[in-house]
């Protein structure tokens, strides 16, 4: 007899995977993920605009929702419950120290740390930056055309920054996220590079031809806005304090050994602890030995309204099936 | 079990033809990918050289589950004395070699599940996983290493196995 099905355990899992999306903070949009149109999407490409994070570990969520019986009668007895507050929480490591990383396990700003100009005073957050070279027409999201003289200041494995000047505005500042809010009016030009997501590497530099730099990964605002400028990054920095809270649009996939899925979707996670990190040694029977450094993030989730029906949720858990098992 | 157990090796046989073709083995007149599962060949005096050889070990099986599993600890061996072309002095590299070959073939950590004893195959319902494999450390017999890497091999028991 050939069998067409069969009776599914409980998934076996190995590790999470990790993806997140930018909130329009402005608009107070969250990134929807679709489990019927994108649950089927390749592990290592996912649908855009969610950026692959890697895989995580010790992912916890915890629902700190509150629910009470209405009571009714003498004695009384319980007539009906009713949730009294809806709360959940996310925490988890993430096994690689990268900006989004970094940005996403800070309680505040995460800043680029631009290349100072030379001879400026020092300052805890990098010194005033030397001065940004103007992006030219013809650029892509792998491609910043320069001029010669400009490109030439760039090598092969600079890490650079683009965004645009900033010119007194306050609100959200950053594209395509965004890095801060400003709440008075700053003097520095270069701040919204300082903070900006907008950030990759360099892999080659012409000086001849069609000039400029080749990235080695694509900008993630994509092909850079006019009047867009270029800095070189050195680093990155955070700080303890400040009123900034991140906020982005996170999916958790867990794959099971049957092919199976199970995505956690939370539309809008803030950080809601500062930076911490844990270290993890890659011996066990040598704990003071060497240890592999983790950045911790623990976020809150916020709720958004479900347009089906209009109930107020913070995370959304999908579960798609094996092939040919039973449900 | 069995079905896990050759489809196991097969995954592990064609993703070794990929990595490394050059790796073979002649076998009872025909020239093979460089692993064989021990059990389904005439005993060996002596293991070969060069070669992965899959050994099955322990079993477990969890019956209080939609489908039973079934856990089957899968030890695979090898060894070098490096090539004659360098005296043998590259039987560290070589060795090496192996270890990051059996680290590739691995991946992914799981394969359909196919009854082999139907020509073609049979596609079966569910799939093979296993985990990490682990590696013991080198053993040193004058002018051959040797390592083994034990890997726990799940599989769901379907109707008819």
């Amino acid at each position: 007899m050939t069998a067409t099905w069969f009776s599914a355990p409980a998934p076996v899992a190995r590790r999470v995977r990790g993806y997140f999306a930018p909130v329009n903070r402005a608009a107070q949009t969250p990134v929807i993920f679709d489990p019927a149109e994108q649950g089927n999407f390749s592990l290592n490409a996912p649908p855009a605009p969610w950026i692959s994070l890697g895989w995580i570990q010790g992912f916890t969520r915890k629902a700190e929702s509150k629910t009470a019986a209405v009571m009714t009668g003498i004695p009384a007895s319980p007539l009906e419950q009713v949730r009294e507050t809806l709360e959940a929480q996310v925490s988890l490591e993430f096994l690689s120290w990268t900006k989004l990383t970094m940005a996403l396990a800070t309680g505040s700003q995460h800043m680029n740390v631009l290349a100072a100009a030379s001879g400026a005073t020092a300052a805890a957050d990098g010194a005033t930056a030397a001065t940004a070279v103007t992006v030219q027409s013809g650029s892509t999201a792998t491609f910043v055309a320069l001029a010669s003289a400009d490109a030439a200041t760039f090598s092969a494995g600079s890490i650079i920054a683009l965004d645009v000047d900033y010119t007194g505005q306050t609100g959200f500042v950053g594209s395509p996220v965004s890095g801060a809010y400003v709440r008075t009016a700053l003097t520095d030009v270069d701040y919204i590079r300082r903070v900006t997501f907008n950030v990759a590497l360099v892999s080659a530099v012409a000086t001849t031809g069609t000039t400029g730099l080749t990235l080695a990964e694509a900008l993630p605002g994509g092909a850079p806005a006019a009047g867009a400028k270029l800095q070189a990054v050195t680093g990155f920095v955070d700080r303890e304090g400040g009123s900034f809270y991140q906020e982005w649009s996170a999916l958790f996939v867990m794959e099971g050994s049957q092919g199976e899925r199970i995505f956690f979707h939370y539309p809008r996670l803030q950080t809601m602890a500062s930076a911490q990190e844990a270290a993890l040694p890659l011996d066990s029977k040598q704990k003071t030995g060497l240890a592999r450094v983790l950045l911790k993030g623990n976020f809150l989730a916020l709720p958004v309204t479900d347009p089906l029906d209009g109930e107020r949720v913070v995370c959304y858990r999908s579960f798609l099936p094996a092939a040919k098992a039973l449900v | 079990m069995q079905n896990a157990k050759d489809s196991f090796y097969m995954a592990l046989r064609t993703r070794l033809a990929a990595l490394n073709p050059e790796r073979t083995i002649l076998l009872r007149g025909a020239v093979r990918p460089g692993i064989l599962a021990e059990e389904a060949e005439a005993p060996f005096g002596l293991l070969p050289n060069d070669v992965f050889v899959l050994r099955w070990l322990g079993l477990g099986v969890d019956f209080d589950l939609g489908s039973t599993m079934a856990a089957e600890q899968c030890e695979v061996i090898y060894q070098t004395c490096g090539s004659q072309s360098f005296g043998g002095l590259d039987r560290g590299r070589a060795l090496s070699e192996m270890d990051e070959e059996l680290t590739a073939m691995v991946q992914p950590f799981w394969t359909p599940k196919l009854n082999y004893t139907a020509t073609p195959p049979a596609e079966m319902l569910t799939n093979v996983f296993w985990d990490e494999p682990g590696f013991g450390p080198i053993v040193t017999q004058r002018d051959l290493l040797s390592r083994s890497a034990k890997v726990m091999v799940y599989s769901y028991q379907e109707q008819g196995e």
